[in-house]
């Protein structure tokens, strides 16, 4: 089952790979800023599987409430700066 | 000639018919829209001395409320429950409840809070099937290597009426893949769509009455209310 | 000047998710001693809702419920806290901090004093470190110009 969970996690990396095309070269800072957003969500899935490989999932999960917590308000606060800055 | 004049004369008939049809169709679309009017404002109004006759929550039950759940976050999140944790769970709680016993239930009326939240129990299978479907013609949307999208901005106007049914509309939208919330302007949802398919999906309005549903707006009685009456009376009948 | 959103959507979320965040970075410092956090993270947490609260509900809203001289003063009781603590145990005669000290005024055994020594430091830490968070966010969001300084307001108006 463990093996399952490393090759989830590995597969995960590399769609954080792909988006991160999206952060460095996209167009425009609106798609950086969903780019970020979907970064971090893969993140967080990454810290809960991560959590079951090394059987601490209850440890793992404050780690990501926070994570997305701070994602959240983070997207949030960088949408505000550009609509305050138009 | 005779035939030509004749034919002139039909011509004119038909004219002067297409003319009084359009008048007509012009007068009877005016008079339901008027009528339509009328019966808004008039509903408008049973509304508000319904919504006067409910008294909305006081202060206090607004603040045990939050407590309440906040208590409960607590002992989700914190899964130790000797007296110490508790009390310093209970501390918390009450800190936060004191501090923002205004924000959680900022417009929810008596008595509604426990069916509101079995029905939206019941609703979250509904959506997670939708979702799933969706998900599926989406992927087929982007595998396919045509991609026939046609996206689009789609605007309809709510019937809902409080925040918190706007953004449970606007939130199941977004959840389901291929359409996005983009804004709510006064009572206009303005939603972006991948394709007609999806576009058309949303435009039934299933998902709108059901959330309307959940959350008892005042001039939507649904069969499902009907029925949990009619369960009532059986009951009430069987005790009899 | 950030002034109150009008995107009903992220404004009645920040309504409902506030009460919550603010009662896990309760629970994140209360907890530093058995899962991560503790007392800084969870004050980061702190500020971090009530930047979410500014920035959606607007600089009033958020003046009236958190004003900000009482935010200031709780950071400064949070240090007097951290360095009371310190202190107490200084003069009952251990080191700086050396929480198994406070057994003596707590009537309790040295590990649970322990606990109690962290927790209470945790809770100082917490305090300050949302104080300053939210002091920070709030002046830079300000401008360090609050809405009662008109004259200055003006004097920056016009120079651009």
């Amino acid at each position: 089952m463990n093996e399952f969970f490393v090759a989830v996690g590995l597969g995960l990396c590399l769609l954080v790979f792909l988006v991160l095309y999206r952060v460095i070269f996209g167009p425009g800072v609106f798609n950086r800023i969903a780019a970020i957003s979907a970064v971090g969500t893969k993140t967080l899935i990454i810290l809960l599987v991560l959590g079951y490989v090394y059987n601490r999932v209850d440890m793992f999960i404050d780690i990501s409430m926070v994570y997305a917590l701070l994602n959240f308000i983070g997207c949030i606060a960088a949408a505000k700066y550009l609509e305050m800055e138009r | 000639m005779e035939v030509t004049l004749f034919i002139h004369a039909a011509d004119d008939a038909f004219r002067i018919l297409e003319n009084a049809k359009v008048q007509a169709v012009g007068l009877l679309d005016t008079a339901t829209r008027l009528t339509s009017e009328t019966r808004w404002m008039e509903e408008k109004k049973v509304q508000g001395i319904l919504k006067g006759a409910q008294a909305t929550r006081s202060g206090f039950q607004n603040f045990f409320a939050t407590f309440v759940m906040l208590l409960a976050f607590w002992a989700l999140l914190s899964g130790k429950f000797d007296t110490f944790h508790l009390s310093l769970g209970v501390i918390c709680s009450l800190i936060v409840a004191y501090l923002s016993h205004d924000l959680l239930f900022a417009n929810v009326r008596v008595g509604d809070g426990r069916v509101i939240a079995q029905r939206f129990l019941f609703y979250i299978p509904w959506l997670l099937r939708e979702i799933v479907t969706a998900n599926f013609y989406v992927a087929y949307l982007a595998l396919s290597p045509r991609m026939p999208i046609d996206p689009q901005i789609i605007t309809f106007r709510t019937k809902l009426e409080s925040d918190i049914s706007w953004v449970a509309l606007a939130n199941s939208i977004t959840l389901t893949p291929g359409t996005i919330t983009i804004d709510i302007e006064n009572r206009e949802f303005i939603v972006h769509a991948l394709d007609r398919k999806v576009a058309g999906d949303l435009d039934t309005g299933e998902m709108e009455d059901r959330v309307a549903h959940i959350f008892m707006e005042a001039d939507h009685i649904y069969i499902q209310d009907v029925l949990d009456v009619s369960r009532v009376f059986a009951a009430l009948k069987r005790g009899m | 000047m950030i002034a109150s959103s009008d995107d009903i959507i992220i404004k009645t979320i920040a309504r409902i998710f506030v009460p919550f965040i603010q009662l896990y970075a309760l629970y994140v410092i209360m907890h530093g001693h058995y899962s991560p956090g503790g007392g800084f993270q969870g004050g980061v947490i702190l500020g971090a809702s009530m930047a979410l609260l500014l920035i959606t509900h607007g600089y009033d809203e958020v003046k009236r419920r958190f004003p900000e001289n009482v935010v200031l003063l709780m950071g400064s009781v949070g240090v007097l806290i951290y360095a009371g603590i310190g202190l107490t145990c200084l003069l009952l005669g251990g080191n700086y901090l050396d929480y198994g000290q406070l057994s003596v005024i707590l009537h309790v055994e040295p590990a649970h004093a322990r606990s109690l020594g962290i927790l209470g430091v945790e809770l100082g830490v917490g305090f300050t470190v949302m104080a300053i968070m939210y002091s920070i966010f709030f002046d830079i969001s300000t401008g360090g110009i609050l809405p009662g300084d008109d004259k200055l307001n003006g004097e920056l108006e016009d120079n651009g």
